[in-house]
């Protein structure tokens, strides 16, 4: 088996070769640090702003408005807990949805255990957020509010212009955790009224190990980081140049690419949906239809939800690498059970996702491949499952 | 004629607006792949039904009814019983009388299993350390969901095998052996939270905490041991329900 199909992009990406050039000299060649003020330094403090610049244009706020962290999961708490903080012990209320990541719901839970209140907003069956009952959950103490772009298990985009103006209307901040959505959908922090949004290198064909949050200008956040004061005393830390110069360049190139690519991983999303509903009788799509990223498929198996570990180990046997909703008995279980379960899956359906997710390196040819593996992994798991599906 | 938006998106699968408004001239259901026209329209279309919310449930302080009336009147210094608790239901709102832990040591619940066909244990070579995947199958558990797990011990003279389930991580990364079914016999586990005080060879439903579906099950409890830790237990004679 020489096959090596990788469908799982809303884990990571891979890094885009344009990217790993661009940062290849930073490895070695350019190592100054961005504070010293000799030129050695002066080159990489350049390099930083550039990309600084690069990641500001991606969602069309100012090159000041963004600050560099280590990750997605750093940027969103930066956010939350740099307002709580700053709050200095008064009433706080936050508002978010039951279907966040874990970088925002773990970071609530420890807000609650330090005294702030927290309403979680239930989502329909597609995983939407509603605005009404957003509109309805603020509290004269609602400091912020934080609802995802895009949620990374289904994949469904949440109305964010509509909740960010609600937001506004209500005297609170508007966060958002666009770590799924940034280089897939058009984001514009002007248009949409957004204070607050969360981005990471990783998801957009970048390095590991650096994040962005946009902070709009005015806001102010009790660091998590004190020190050096880098990034204006909003995160002090050495910068990472090299991960900071890859993300400034993934930023750009998905910026540019991003109608086109879009459109190109809508119709492969489209067609792989078709094919597996077509041809599997008991498939069904979990999430919207349309509101959904461009690549994102999450799809379940009537009556073989419990098998999904292995419908994932015997696809990866077979060289595809995709995503389980589920995970077994796991300290490493994944998102997937509560995200479903909020959407109203009883408990067993919400175990039997499969997420496949598409990118910028997958072709039509992989797809096809796909399509032809998918049925018969599906079918040898009949033979351990009921016949009654 | 509709206005499109011009973000030229590419998200309805066209790469620009422009594009999109000659397939939607000839049929305006396209309208609904606009994710920014279609905000509103779409709720209507596709009608989700609404979940349950989240929230939380507060006793009513009844006093539900387990399987045993478990009551030596003899408090455990370990273990806390609470009675007036609504984490006494699992997912389909059946009632239970304790949670299953798993040792703080171990990597995941302790399981003791044997293959569906023991002879598998010795044909397979299975080892300590090894990586399994397996479902329990029949009247012992009846779980529908794949099980993954690291042996911890093998007898091959019974084909009986202890292993931690673990998750679907390790055998992706590292490989595994597929028993393909199994027979849950035994657990082995700590009881730090309870509402009835636990007593050697009565018969409970149980929480394993880890359990995915949060389903209850039921066993008799065959070893009990006080610990600092918790109350160590082995529970056998398992059903799911």
């Amino acid at each position: 088996m020489s096959r090596d199909i990788y469908f799982d992009n809303s884990a990571t990406t891979p890094i885009d070769p344009a990217v790993a050039q661009a940062m290849d000299p930073w490895i070695d060649e350019y190592f100054g640090n961005p504070s010293s003020m000799h030129r050695i330094g002066r080159q990489a403090r350049e390099a930083v702003e550039l990309a600084r610049h690069q990641v500001a244009q991606l969602i069309n706020a100012k090159a000041e408005e963004i600050l560099f962290t280590g990750s997605g999961t750093e940027a969103d708490n930066t956010a939350i807990v740099g307002l709580f903080e700053l709050a200095g012990g008064q009433p706080f209320h936050l508002i978010t949805s039951a279907i966040e990541h874990p970088a925002i719901l773990e970071t609530c839970r420890y807000l609650e255990r330090r005294g702030a209140e927290v309403t979680y907003l239930s989502v329909d069956s597609s995983g939407m957020v509603d605005p009404e009952e957003l509109a309805s959950a603020f509290e004269p103490h609602t400091r912020l509010v934080s609802i995802m772009t895009a949620n990374n298990v289904v994949g469904t985009i949440q109305p964010i212009a509509e909740l960010a103006r609600i937001t506004r209307d209500h005297g609170a901040l508007f966060h958002t955790d666009a770590v799924q959505a940034a280089g897939r959908i058009p984001l514009d922090v002007h248009v949409q009224p957004i204070d607050l949004l969360s981005l990471s290198a990783h998801k957009i064909y970048g390095p590991k190990g650096c994040g962005a949050l946009y902070v709009r200008q005015g806001i102010k956040l009790e660091p998590l980081l004190h020190g050096g004061g880098q990034e204006l005393g909003r995160r002090s830390a050495t910068e990472n140049v090299i991960g900071i110069v890859g993300f400034g360049v993934a930023a750009d190139i998905a910026r540019v690419e991003m109608s086109r690519e879009s459109a190109r991983l809508v119709q492969l999303r489209d067609r792989l949906i078709r094919g597996i509903v077509d041809t599997i009788p008991n498939a069904y799509l979990i999430g919207h239809p349309f509101r959904r990223l461009p690549g994102h498929i999450c799809i379940g198996f009537a009556g073989q939800e419990g098998e999904a570990i292995k419908m994932l180990l015997a696809l990866d046997q077979e060289g595809i690498a995709i995503s389980s909703g589920s995970a077994c008995s796991s300290n490493h279980a994944t998102e997937a059970s509560y995200v479903l379960k909020a959407m109203g899956f009883d408990p067993l359906r919400a175990r039997g996702g499969l997420r496949i997710t598409l990118g910028r390196f997958n072709t039509e040819k992989e797809v096809n491949e796909f399509l032809e593996v998918i049925p018969r992994v599906v079918d040898s798991m009949r033979t351990i499952t009921s016949r009654a599906v | 004629m509709v206005n499109l938006p011009g973000m030229n998106c590419g998200l309805c699968g066209y790469r620009s607006c422009e594009e999109f408004a000659v397939p939607l001239a000839s049929n305006p259901d396209l309208i609904k792949r606009c994710i920014y026209l279609s905000d509103n329209k779409l709720k209507s279309t596709h009608p989700g039904q609404k979940s349950t919310e989240i929230k939380t449930n507060y006793c009513s302080g009844e006093t539900h009814q387990s399987c045993v009336s478990a009551s030596c009147g003899r408090q455990s210094d370990t273990v806390k019983v609470t009675k007036n608790k609504t984490e006494w239901r699992d997912s389909l709102d059946r009632d239970f009388d304790f949670y299953l832990d798993q040792f703080p040591e171990d990597p995941g619940p302790r399981e003791v299993i044997i293959p569906h066909n023991p002879m598998l244990t010795r044909e397979l070579e299975i080892q300590k350390g090894e990586i399994l995947i397996g479902r329990p199958l029949g009247m012992s558990c009846g779980c529908p969901i794949t099980h993954c797990g690291i042996v911890h011990t093998v007898d091959h003279r019974t084909g009986v095998i202890t292993w931690f389930v673990t998750g679907p991580l390790d055998p992706r990364e590292k490989g595994f052996k597929d028993m393909g079914y199994y027979i849950a016999e035994g657990y082995e586990g700590l009881v730090t939270e309870s509402r009835v005080d636990i007593k050697l060879g009565m018969r409970y439903f149980f929480q394993p905490r880890r359990c995915m579906l949060n389903w209850r099950h039921s066993g008799l409890v065959n070893y009990v041991n006080r610990t600092p830790d918790g109350l160590q237990v082995r529970v056998e004679g398992l059903w799911i329900g």
